[in-house]
């Protein structure tokens, strides 16, 4: 029990509050004056390094009953010389003991025998899954579908058990279905040209067969190789075409210079009677004509002249007339003939085929891409076998199959678009030797 | 006044709606809406007019029905495309603060329906939705099965899951038991793409396309993500359909699978159908795969194969005997077994359908055989093929995998073997001395095991699309096979067909003509050949052409020799016409043959007919509206074309068989 008691606290007589009103800048949170709060902490701060809060302590603690003083302690205790003040701020050390830097306590090597279960690093996810989390969370998950073995038969014609509702809720209108819309039931838009549905698989033809009769592959093979061949006539009539046009483009421009340099030319000979050089032919070539009245007999033969060939121009022009009305029968009988044979083999086609070709394409597709050309699936003559183990397989069924899809309207064509388009970056010249300093 | 329409409140403004406006009225990603829109079938449309439609429509814009859009309003599937969403946007937030962990614990409970109680989504009410009958969906299957197959046979990639692929690797074997069970194989077609197989499901034809072993590319143009979807939804169609086509035979859906087996390469032999008896609902197992429970037993034939090891080491050549003798039985019972053909009573009747091989039961075409597939064959084909044609022992080379029904190639009881490799040139390696038993069990490159037959794989092929077991020596190994014809493409009437003979398939016409300039040329033959007799100067004209075939540098020759019998001719006919002059006799026409003489009336009776016909048709026509005509004479100009070439083809075949049989002469 201490019998004494520091004095804490407010000594003074109670007063009022130093801040005198709760309005204005006084009265916030900053303006607040703390300071004795704040010294007292100080106070507390600076007892608890020196050894203890000294309020707390045990008055035992604090004082020493001294019964009889000691003359030794004179003798024992030399006159302390006082160091200096840097040593001593030096020197100080806090009694609280200082944050331990290991783990664990260097003294608690001691261990009942019996080792720790390991901690289970739930938390940690590998680089791996990271990546894969993150290509989650973009939307690039696998399949979310659940591929279950099938259990029942959803063609069964079970009755539908109508549910029966309750009487009391019998005045409820029931809850309408949505119904299926006819649109659904219609079939997709084959892109082939004559508009007819593409089978999904094509019935193969006997040349597409591994060891195929030699008829039918002879066939097939010069079908193939009409269409290659057109592909390069068409191809190289494209080049010649850009050839062409490259040409002209630079025969016109070399025209224009050659013109040109002519222009410059002119000026210099227009010059050159100016400066004095002037060629022997010149003045011969030029020829006064001395202005005269023409006579009546001249005026009538230019007249005549002129009837003669307004007669003559007329003739032919109604001669050239004649020949078209002629040539226009003979063409409209071409035409029709023409005609007629072109809608017996546009029929003789349209009419063998109950199903669209996958070659020939309408014009309009879907989507913003073309369509991928059809693989050639031909085996070369020289390249074919009569052994199964020989053939070497022909075309690519996943490109296939793909092309079929698209084809047959079932969606619109994509193409893969490895990565993504990123923002372009623009470099520039920094102007640095604008940034001039004037000498001072 | 008709009340005034305002412009793009109806008509096809109404009817279409864009891709774009369709992802925002669903409020799901582009992604999304795609595989919906697979699932359910909508396709993209094609307004009459794109203006009319819509005021910005580019070229490339894509048009839906709007009405289609707005039932899919009500699709469950939307609901799980949000959740899945939202669980997007968590795994997003986590990450984004930091919080891998939390990220992957989002992710891990969302894969785990069973113990968060929040179920992954099937597909199985659209398959219902989509195919309200089963044969809706049975023709579906072409594409289903084309897609699926070529499937299991992708190599796994990271757009190509392994699961993915083993799933689909099932199913399909699932299907192939139903088919061999059912015996509903019909026909199959080696082509250079891949095979080619027909089924016959409940009247329905179903055709697919299985491509070749190890071989595909997979090229980088590409949409996996599309594909997969597509994947995804055929297979939940297809354990549908396993299921009901399993249970309409009676048998348990799934049925057993064996990962061990499958793993050492078993494929069909990996699944084990299981009978499912409804009476009393008790399931009775069937091996219905292998032919080992229908067998000896394994010890029995294990001191069997004993036996006649040790025998045929004590006397090869008395077992060689045997085995002859064997393989004469066999011929025997084939000669025996040919049945008659059907032969229209008068020319030019019906084609009569004619009984084929094996008594019009093609399921068990191969019953009676116990094949081997040497390890350079096609095993999976193989196997399929002629498990549904009623083989039920197949042997292979162990390299193919497990499942088989021995793989020792010296197996007495087999009776095919199907072998594609050729023939060693570079033959008479010796043989090993006996010591050694691996040595002493293999053969040599060209010898062959006696009491058997050494076919090549087209063998199967050609016999399962003709419904008889065809002639082995055609096929044997190292002969040049006859061509491997589509049999998917009919004959139509009137076409040339060249595995049909002459006789069966040109018209009454052709074979008249064919007979008279026959019958002509005998007669010519037959007149040189009394002139021979007179003049033996005068080469004969057959030995002529003999000359001509076989001997190319006397061409000359004997074109001189021609000029000298026309020359000749000439000068007999003038002797003639001196002769009558000096007996006074009318000149004797050349004598006509009475046979040539009906053929030739009968020829022009032909004609006539031919004529009134047409004359019919002509007639016929001028009845017809414009239209109709038009059609019509565009039909009849096709027929011309395409028969005239087919009588070029049967010209050309005749000429060809007339000069053999000249040569067999």
């Amino acid at each position: 029990m201490p019998v004494l008691k520091a004095p804490s606290g407010n000594i003074d007589a109670p007063s009022q509050y130093k801040q005198p009103s709760r309005k204005g800048k006084k009265a916030w949170r900053k303006n607040v004056d703390v300071t004795d709060i704040t010294k007292g902490l100080d106070q507390l701060n600076t007892q608890k390094i020196i050894g203890g809060v000294i309020a707390e302590k045990d008055s035992a603690d604090l004082f020493v009953l001294d019964v009889k003083g000691d003359a030794s302690i004179t003798k024992k205790f030399p006159k302390i010389k006082k160091g200096l003040k840097s040593d001593e701020i030096l020197a100080a050390r806090s009694a609280v003991p200082a944050v331990p830097m290991r783990k664990r306590p260097a003294h608690d090597k001691t261990t009942d025998g019996v080792l720790p279960v390991k901690r289970q690093r739930k938390e940690y996810v590998s680089g791996k899954e990271l990546s894969r989390l993150k290509r989650v969370a973009d939307g690039q998950h696998d399949s979310t579908v659940d591929i279950v073995d099938a259990a029942f038969d959803p063609w069964a014609d079970e009755p539908q058990p109508e549910p029966e509702k309750a009487v009391e809720l019998a005045f409820l209108p029931e809850k309408e279905k949505p119904k299926k819309p006819k649109t659904l039931e219609q079939q997709s838009i084959s892109l082939s040209a004559n508009g007819k549905p593409i089978p999904a698989v094509y019935v193969p033809k006997g040349g597409a067969s591994y060891n195929p009769d030699f008829t039918e592959y002879r066939e097939r093979l010069i079908e193939e190789s009409e269409k290659a061949v057109e592909a390069e006539k068409k191809r190289l009539a494209e080049l010649e075409a850009e050839r062409i046009k490259l040409e002209a483009a630079a025969r016109s421009a070399a025209e224009a210079e050659a013109a040109e340099a002519r222009a410059d030319l002119s000026e210099w000979e227009d010059d050159s009677a100016w400066e004095g050089f002037e060629s022997a032919g010149e003045e011969l070539n030029v020829k006064a004509k001395r202005p005269r009245r023409k006579t009546q007999a001249e005026r009538n033969r230019i007249k005549r002249r002129k009837e003669e060939e307004r007669r003559q121009k007329h003739e032919a022009a109604m001669k050239a007339k004649n020949a078209q009305a002629e040539r226009i029968k003979q063409i409209a009988l071409e035409v029709a003939e023409k005609e007629r044979q072109l809608a017996l083999e546009k029929a003789e086609f349209s009419d063998a085929e109950e199903i669209g070709d996958d070659e020939k394409l309408r014009r309009k597709q879907f989507g913003r891409y073309r369509l991928p050309e059809k693989d050639l699936e031909l085996v070369l003559p020289d390249e074919l076998q009569d052994s199964l183990r020989l053939l070497k397989p022909e075309g690519n069924l996943l490109k296939d199959r793909y092309r079929s899809m698209l084809v047959r309207g079932k969606m619109e064509a994509r193409r893969k678009i490895p990565y993504k388009r990123l923002a372009k970056t623009k470099i520039t010249e920094k102007w640095t030797y604008k940034d001039f300093q004037l000498p001072a | 006044m008709a009340k005034i329409k305002k412009k793009g409140q109806s008509g096809q403004a109404k009817n279409y709606i864009t891709r774009t406006q369709a992802v925002k009225k669903l409020q799901i990603s582009l992604p999304d809406f795609r595989k919906l829109c697979i699932w359910k079938g909508i396709y993209p449309r094609e307004p009459r007019s794109r203006k009319k439609v819509s005021k910005s429509a580019t070229a490339s814009t894509t048009f839906y029905y709007t009405k289609d859009i707005q039932y899919l309003q009500h699709e469950p599937l939307l609901q799980k495309f949000r959740e899945q969403k939202v669980l997007e946007k968590k795994i997003s937030r986590a990450l984004g603060r930091g919080d891998v962990s939390d990220a992957a614990r989002l992710e891990r409970n969302a894969g785990r329906p069973d113990q968060t109680g929040k179920p992954r989504y099937t597909l199985h009410h659209v398959i219902r939705e989509r195919y309200p009958t089963f044969i809706d969906a049975i023709r579906d299957l072409d594409d289903c099965l084309s897609m699926l197959f070529l499937f299991a046979n992708l190599p796994s990639t990271t757009s190509v899951p392994a699961k993915m692929i083993a799933r689909c690797e099932r199913l399909c074997h699932e299907f192939q038991h139903y088919l061999i069970t059912s015996h509903s194989l019909r026909k199959s077609f080696l082509s250079i793409k891949g095979i080619y197989y027909q089924a016959n499901i409940q009247g329905e034809d179903v055709l697919w396309l299985v491509p070749y072993k190890f071989n595909q590319r997979v090229v980088g143009d590409i949409d996996f993500r599309i594909m997969g979807t597509f994947v995804e939804f055929y297979m939940t169609l297809l354990g549908f359909v396993n299921y009901r086509l399993y249970s309409s035979i009676g048998l348990k859906y799934p049925p057993k699978f064996d990962q061990t087996k499958d793993d050492k390469g078993a494929e069909l032999a990996a699944l084990t159908l299981e009978g499912v008896n409804l009476a009393t609902n008790e399931e009775t197992t069937k091996a219905i795969t292998n032919g080992e429970g229908h067998g000896p037993d394994p010890k029995v034939q294990a001191e069997v194969d004993k036996l006649v090891k040790k025998l045929r080491t004590e006397s090869a050549a008395d077992k060689a005997d045997e085995e002859m003798a064997d393989g004469e039985e066999e011929e025997e019972e084939k000669a025996t077994d040919a049945i008659d053909k059907f032969e229209p009573a008068a020319p030019g009747g019906d084609v009569l359908p004619q009984p084929t091989y094996s008594g019009n039961n093609p399921s068990k075409l191969f019953a009676n055989c116990t094949l081997f597939l040497s390890r350079e064959t096609p095993r999976q084909s193989l196997e399929f093929i002629l498990r549904a044609f009623g083989c039920k022992r197949i042997g292979w080379d162990p390299i193919l995998g497990e499942g088989s029904f021995t793989t020792d190639e010296s197996d007495p009881s087999i009776t095919h073997q199907i072998v594609d490799r050729p023939i060693v040139q570079a033959a008479t390696t010796e043989q090993g001395d006996g010591e050694d038993n691996q040595t002493a069990q293999k053969l040599g490159p060209n010898q062959r095991y006696p009491g058997r037959i050494y076919v090549q794989p087209q063998w199967v092929w050609d016999c399962i699309n003709d419904e008889e077991l065809k002639s082995p020596e055609l096929y044997a190994p190292g002969a040049s096979l006859p061509p491997h014809l589509s049999p998917f493409v009919k004959p139509t009437q009137g076409q040339y067909d060249p595995t049909v003979p002459l006789e069966e398939q040109e018209t009454e016409g052709e074979a008249l003509d064919a007979a008279i300039e026959d019958a002509k040329d005998e007669v010519e033959s037959d007149e040189e050949n009394s002139e021979a007799d007179n003049d033996m100067d005068v080469a004969d004209d057959n030995d002529n052409d003999e000359e001509e075939d076989s001997d190319a540098e006397e061409d000359e020759e004997v074109e001189d020799e021609e000029d000298e019998d026309e020359d000749e001719e000439e000068v007999l006919q003038r002797q003639r016409e001196l002769e009558a002059e000096i007996s006074g006799k009318a000149v004797k026409s050349k004598q006509v043959d009475p046979k040539l003489k009906a053929k030739l009336e009968k020829k022009k009776a032909l004609e006539r007919k031919k004529k009134e016909e047409a004359e019919d048709l002509e007639r016929a026509k001028g009845m017809l509206s414009k239209k109709k005509r038009k059609l019509f004479e565009q039909m009849q100009y096709t027929n011309k074309k395409k028969s005239t070439e087919d009588m070029k083809l049967r010209s050309k075949r005749r000429k060809l068989e007339k000069e053999k049989a000249a040569g067999k002469a």
